[in-house]
């Protein structure tokens, strides 16, 4: 495909050989308080993380065990209160205003009142006043090609399915060019087969991109099959109580679901997260 | 579906339309002309005189022997409507804005206009009649105090019903507080100011009217008042028709706008419920 080449695709990925290198984005001795009704509850503790660049690394664990809040740090949407949360060498604020972060949410959040394109080009329009209108619509229509939705440029979400939604969703995260890409849960609301769809979608997009991605799932197959380490979360507080490497060989396809190496690592997870949850409820 | 439309010969294509239109009607002309005809009835049988209440026959003839009258009244009482609901729109709006922009002063401002809202309007006609005589001005300052609430408190809903994750968005790219209202907010806020124009065009009619009964020298709800000292009942039911009509024609001129204005919103079918 023709798609055109974005300012980190040169990166190679970053093997686990190489993880000296500075990561990415990094948290260190990371907590967050959430007060509610003035009292104040520990929601992340001592979080530690290292997210090398290019690397996709997902986070999964319990309802409720902070993962997503521990994204939203990342994006700079939550101040932490204790430690330090680095992106690119930045503050998260600071890399929002650089615009290195791009997000995706479990609900597309499309604007109903738009149709597919301008929906992939609205938030690059909104970061970057100056860029020309149709600048901004041949990157979206570029975006929406690599998602695999160059048919549906003109439609309105309501025309959309909800896996094409979240093509949308991805396009306009991917249009921004960001150097990170945060996802929460993105592919929760969809069916198992489209789900299946959309990580084989976004797989690929990791290829060809090599974006530093962090997603939040609940699914471990997604998890084992997108990412090249797992962070387990547990709670009270929560924390990463461990982090596996995925050793699943590269590059993946439909055919690495029969891989040992996939069911080595799934059943690994699952063990964790059992744990996890027995844990959580004592 | 408008392939379809275009595909077949014009002709047909408009007496289906036709067909359809009539269908969707049918059932409330039929319920209205068998209302209509029961009463005519009943009035003949019981002998009920005319100054209690009028034949619809009778009320036609009231309506045809002063139709002039009637559409004189009527111009004033349109007029009055359309200033009172565009001002009632924009104060609305404007009372959502500052509350959600100013968000100090809108937590001390919002319980003061439900304060408001809960004084019975009707009695303030009076003194506004008394501040401001017997022209225009008290009609459309009666109708705005009436009108505005609903316009205010849906766009209110409707800005305050983004989702966070949209906001989160907007954020994550650096977006300003200004920006995400003018970009996000304000559009997503469109169908439920549009809920809140209908509510308030009824109100502005019923406004108009209270305003022309407390003290008026032309209007329908002067007329009214005027047909009732003269014992004319079939001429109050006559300016009641014209006053329903009119109401119903401005009801439908917003509704026409919001099909046109956000098309995306969720189609309002008054009788089938979402299940």
């Amino acid at each position: 495909m023709n798609v055109r080449v974005m300012s980190t695709a040169a990166a190679k990925p970053v093997g686990p050989e190489q993880c000296a290198a500075p990561p990415h984005i990094a948290a260190q001795g990371l907590a967050v308080d959430f007060t509610v009704e003035g009292r104040t509850q520990r929601v992340l503790g001592d979080i530690n993380i290292a997210v090398p660049k290019g690397s996709f690394v997902s986070l999964i664990g319990p309802s409720g065990c902070g993962k997503s809040t521990l994204l939203k740090v990342m994006a700079g949407l939550i101040a932490p209160s204790e430690g330090s949360v680095q992106v690119a060498g930045l503050t998260p604020q600071q890399a929002v205003k650089a615009r290195l972060i791009g997000l995706v949410f479990q609900e597309a959040t499309l604007l109903p009142w738009k149709n597919a394109i301008e929906n992939a080009a609205f938030l690059l329009m909104t970061a970057d006043e100056s860029i020309k209108r149709n600048d901004a619509f041949d990157r979206a229509a570029a975006m929406l090609k690599l998602v695999g939705l160059e048919d549906a440029e003109n439609k309105r979400p309501g025309q959309l399915s909800g896996g094409m939604r979240q093509r949308v969703a991805m396009a306009r995260a991917l249009a921004l060019d960001p150097q990170v890409l945060l996802m929460d849960e993105p592919f929760g609301a969809l069916d198992a087969i489209t789900r299946e769809e959309m990580s084989e979608c976004l797989l690929d997009i990791w290829e060809r991109t090599h974006k530093t991605i962090v997603l939040v799932t609940h699914s471990i197959d997604e998890a084992v099959f997108l990412s090249r380490e797992v962070h387990v979360m547990g709670t009270g507080p929560a924390r990463i109580i461990e982090t596996l490497p995925i050793t699943l060989p590269h590059p993946r396809s439909e055919e690495s679901y029969a891989d040992p190496a996939f069911s080595a690592a799934e059943n690994r997870l699952r063990g964790l997260l059992i744990e996890s949850h027995r844990r959580g409820r004592r | 579906m408008t392939d379809t439309t275009l595909s077949a010969p014009a002709g047909r294509a408009r007496s289906q339309g036709l067909v359809r239109v009539l269908y969707a009607i049918l059932p409330a002309l039929v319920l209205s002309a068998g209302v209509l005809v029961l009463w005519e009835l009943s009035i003949r049988l019981f002998k009920v005189p005319t100054f209690v209440l009028p034949a619809p026959t009778a009320i036609v003839t009231a309506l045809g022997a002063n139709w002039r009258a009637l559409a004189v009244a009527s111009q004033a009482t349109a007029l009055e409507v359309l200033f009172g609901f565009v001002l009632s729109a924009v104060v609305g709006v404007l009372v959502a804005l500052v509350i959600v922009r100013f968000e100090r002063f809108g937590r001390a401002l919002y319980p003061l206009i439900v304060l408001f809202q809960n004084v019975p309007k009707v009695a303030l006609a009076p003194i506004f009649i008394l501040w401001f005589g017997y022209d225009l001005a008290p009609k459309i300052l009666l109708i705005v105090v009436i009108a505005f609430f609903p316009v205010a408190i849906d766009m209110l809903a409707g800005l305050q019903s983004v989702e966070p994750s949209f906001v989160s968005l907007m954020r994550s790219v650096g977006a300003s507080k200004g920006k995400i209202m003018l970009r996000v907010r304000i559009p997503h806020s469109l169908p439920h100011l549009m809920a809140g124009l209908k509510v308030a065009i009824t109100f502005s009619v019923i406004g108009a009217i209270v305003g022309e009964f407390a003290g008026a020298n032309q209007g329908l709800g002067y007329m009214i008042q005027f047909a009732s000292t003269q014992l004319d009942t079939p001429l109050i039911f006559a300016a009641l028709v014209v006053v329903s009509v009119l109401g119903l024609a401005f009801y439908y001129v917003v509704e026409f706008a919001e099909r046109w204005l956000v098309p995306w919103a969720p189609k309002f079918d008054p009788v089938h419920s979402a299940g």
